[in-house]
């Protein structure tokens, strides 16, 4: 996505909330390729608020992915539940 | 267990072992960490976890091979906590969600409620920050972003997941990331960022 030029950008967005839902159905990969399409080559570029989001969103997502993921469960819990499993079995 | 189809097969042990350790194992970290978010103990997790994964095996005849075992084990998982052990004491009266959401749904509290964030600010986030924002959040708001954010879950599998209508999933997300960002917006500006 091109640097926008600032000054030709509205400041301000009527469709905000609508903007916005879209905006999370798109990073969400929910949106069609249209709607895709023209929010993220068309819309950004002239809204200011919509760009602003479209970042703070981008931003959230990866803080989530890098800091809330990746822990593992216990290795002694892992064990114990494939041997409760095996006893099941073994019945 | 609420599964009402009646189980299309019957597996063999060999069959049952092979389904265990190769589609239900692999998701038991993401489980693990879903059963941690939701429950916000240790050893409530661990519980539910094993919990979980026993009724998975008990189940097993319903779970039909090569489908989503991730989202049939979350869903398990999320009917157990529901059922054994969501802390009813700790909630005040049962939320209407319906009507939360509705109230929500209007463009006037959008306007208040859209919180003043910068990147700039999230980008200094580098401790507990968004973990603890995460957990603060009501555990229904909390859930919808942890299956899609964390898990990579589509719309329609979260619907599955919960038992809500699509439209309600996207309406949760959405409001679910309006607090999100309300609460990351009080951490920004009590590590001093003004207009965060």
């Amino acid at each position: 996505m091109n640097s926008p030029d600032q000054s030709h950008m509205k400041q301000d967005c009527p469709n905000k909330r609508e903007c916005l839902e879209l905006l999370q159905s798109i990073l969400d990969g929910e949106a069609t390729p249209e709607q895709k399409d023209h929010f993220l080559k068309s819309h950004l570029d002239e809204c200011m608020p919509c760009y602003k989001n479209y970042h703070l969103e981008v931003a959230i997502r990866q803080l989530l992915k890098t800091k809330c993921c990746g822990g593992e469960a216990p290795q002694d819990l892992v064990d114990s539940i494939k041997s409760k499993v095996i006893q099941n079995l073994t019945h | 267990m609420e599964e009402e189809e009646v189980p299309k097969q019957q597996y063999s042990d060999t069959e049952k072992q092979s389904i265990f350790n190769g589609e239900f194992m692999p998701h038991i970290n993401s489980m693990y960490n879903f059963a941690y978010r939701l429950t916000l103990d240790p050893d409530d997790a661990k519980d539910l976890l094993q919990d979980t994964y026993l009724k998975a095996y008990r189940f097993i005849d319903s779970f039909q091979r090569g489908t989503n075992a991730k989202a049939w084990l979350f869903r398990i998982l999320k009917n157990s906590f529901i059922n054994d052990y969501r802390k009813r004491s700790k909630e005040p009266s049962k939320v209407d969600y319906q009507e939360v959401e509705s109230y929500y749904n209007s463009e006037e509290v959008d306007r208040q409620i859209t919180p003043d964030l910068r990147v700039e600010a999230l980008k200094d986030m580098i401790g507990d920050e968004i973990s603890n924002a995460l957990n603060s959040l009501d555990v229904d708001f909390r859930t919808v972003i942890i299956l899609c954010d964390l898990e990579g879950f589509k719309y329609d599998e979260m619907a599955k997941i919960l038992d809500i209508p699509i439209g309600t999933v996207r309406s949760r997300l959405h409001r679910a990331r309006n607090l999100l960002k309300e609460k990351l917006s009080t951490y920004a500006k009590q590590m001093g960022y003004k207009n965060a």
